[in-house]
């Protein structure tokens, strides 16, 4: 007998390797008519992935000290081999997580699937996401570059407008009254340890409740497209004759990862200047400010969208009430109804946002 | 059976491009793991004569690892790697009993690198030292 059969054959009597690749992959249906958006959740785990990789690479020579963190960037970059080709790619994997995560929100939300009995893959989903942003902006720090230092500024300075304990929460976030070094420890203690570990523990949370709950039926290519779900006894959503996981959609996942990747080289290949504006590659000075400096570019509706209220404070509790009602509208949108044209009302507000977002995107940019 | 060839072919040229593909991504991240060149020292290391003195012992980085150059006075000056040859710890001199310890497991050496007792399996590795002018070139 071969050696290889043998291993198989241990490992199949303690594992049952056959019964579950036949449970768990074969015989895990998906709905018929499920979509190509199905893969953007598949895409998400790949960026998290390279991502966590990129950046513990970055890490065997990124130097987390005020004084030596932007050359040791600048060494990553111009001296190290590959160094470019590592830190572009988690740059530019930074902007792709949170893309990637909201065409999966917004596909989720046009197709219905966050409604009941999925508001907890939904909560969970939305905490993904805060928990990406905070991640990305505790990373924009690390080069500590005049971009990286500004911007921060700019972006923590709103704690501070919170009336009563404002002033403490911002000196407590930023470890003194401005950013300095000790906001540099923080943040980087937050970037690589405890966004991440929470960032896993919360993937972990939302992948069980998917397997758990079922795949939700697309309300594309049938009749009858009201959520079928009957409040009051948990039940898993069963597909019968559906199509298999593997290796059916397993491919359509490979394939949809391949098509990111694809668009990821590009970006990363030809257009990397896109993602490294002048001001980061200037060293941090804490005595003088760059002008226009900007955040990124998930965060120029937020920044513009401030501007316009006459006061931060009132500017800042809109947006979180826009957050909170969004996290929770699976407990809000009662409906039965999952198709995107049979419930209009739903639709137009959520083209309308969509807009909102875009326009003050685009307006921050060019502001 | 043709059907069978061609998806032979198809699963020969798949695997192709993921080998492909899978080298192009480890390649980088094996060439940015890599230990950086250390110059070796083409570099030549210089020392005064004059700082020195008979018994002293100077501790020196000598293309990229430690070494050592002492004034024993009776042979002359000599110039060891600091290398233990036992488990790579550095030796450090005794002036007054002018020799060498490894305090790792207390390996002994004499002032020109042999070996006086302890693990060390051979003598510390003498370096090539010339003198000019009153400067020590080692290397």
């Amino acid at each position: 007998m071969k050696i290889s059969k043998k291993t198989y054959d241990w490992l199949e009597t303690r594992l049952g390797i056959e019964e579950l690749i036949g449970k768990s992959l074969k015989g895990y249906l998906l709905p018929r008519n499920i979509n190509f958006w199905y893969s953007m959740g598949s895409i998400l785990l790949f960026i998290f992935a390279l991502q966590g990789i990129t950046g513990i690479l970055l890490l065997i020579y990124y130097v987390p000290d005020a004084e030596k963190a932007f050359n040791s960037v600048k060494a990553i970059m111009n001296e190290i081999p590959f160094g470019w080709f590592i830190r572009t790619c988690h740059v530019i994997g930074a902007s792709s997580m949170v893309f990637f995560l909201l065409l999966h929100m917004l596909s989720v939300l046009f197709m219905g699937s966050y409604k009941s009995p999925r508001e907890l893959n939904w909560l969970s989903g939305f905490m993904l996401f805060t928990l990406v942003l905070a991640i990305s902006l505790t990373g924009y720090l690390l080069p500590w570059s005049q971009l990286s230092f500004w911007a921060t500024t700019v972006a923590t300075n709103s704690v501070g407008t919170i009336p009563l304990i404002g002033d403490f929460l911002l000196e407590f976030l930023r470890g003194g009254k401005l950013v300095g070094p000790p906001t540099l420890g923080r943040f980087f203690a937050l970037h690589v340890a405890v966004l991440p570990v929470t960032i896993a523990v919360f993937v972990m949370i939302h992948l069980f409740l998917v397997k758990r709950i079922g795949i939700s039926t697309p309300p594309f290519g049938l009749d009858d497209t009201k959520n079928r779900w009957d409040d009051g006894k948990f039940r898993y959503e069963d597909h019968p004759g559906g199509i298999p996981f593997f290796p059916h959609y397993l491919l359509q996942d490979l394939t949809s990862i391949a098509l990111y990747l694809a668009i990821f080289v590009f970006f990363v290949f030809f257009t990397p200047s896109l993602f490294f504006p002048a001001d980061a590659f200037i060293p941090a000075d804490s005595l003088r400010t760059p002008a226009h400096i900007k955040p990124e570019w998930y965060f120029l509706a937020n920044y513009q969208a401030l501007k316009l209220f006459p006061n931060e404070f009132i500017g800042i509790i809109v947006q979180a009430l826009a957050m909170t009602f969004i996290a929770f509208l699976p407990f809000l949108d009662r409906g039965k109804e999952k198709h995107p044209l049979k419930r209009p009302v739903f639709t137009a507000c959520a083209i309308g946002g969509i807009l909102i977002f875009l326009a003050l995107t685009i307006w921050g940019h060019y502001s | 059976m043709h059907g069978h060839d061609r998806r032979k072919f198809l699963g020969l040229c798949l695997g192709g491009i993921t080998f492909t593909l899978m080298g192009a991504a480890i390649y980088p991240v094996f060439k940015f793991l890599a230990p950086l060149q250390t110059r070796k020292s083409a570099g030549k290391v210089e020392i005064r004569q004059q700082d020195l003195a008979e018994g002293e012992a100077k501790f020196i980085e000598f293309g990229g690892e430690p070494a050592v150059v002492v004034n024993s006075g009776e042979h002359g000056l000599i110039a060891l790697s600091a290398v233990c040859t036992h488990l790579g710890c550095i030796v450090q001199w005794q002036r007054d009993k002018r020799r060498f310890l490894c305090p790792c497991h207390a390996g002994l050496y004499t002032e020109s690198g042999e070996v006086i007792s302890g693990p060390p399996p051979k003598q510390l590795p003498k370096l090539p030292l010339s003198v000019n002018n009153g400067i020590i070139t080692v290397g």
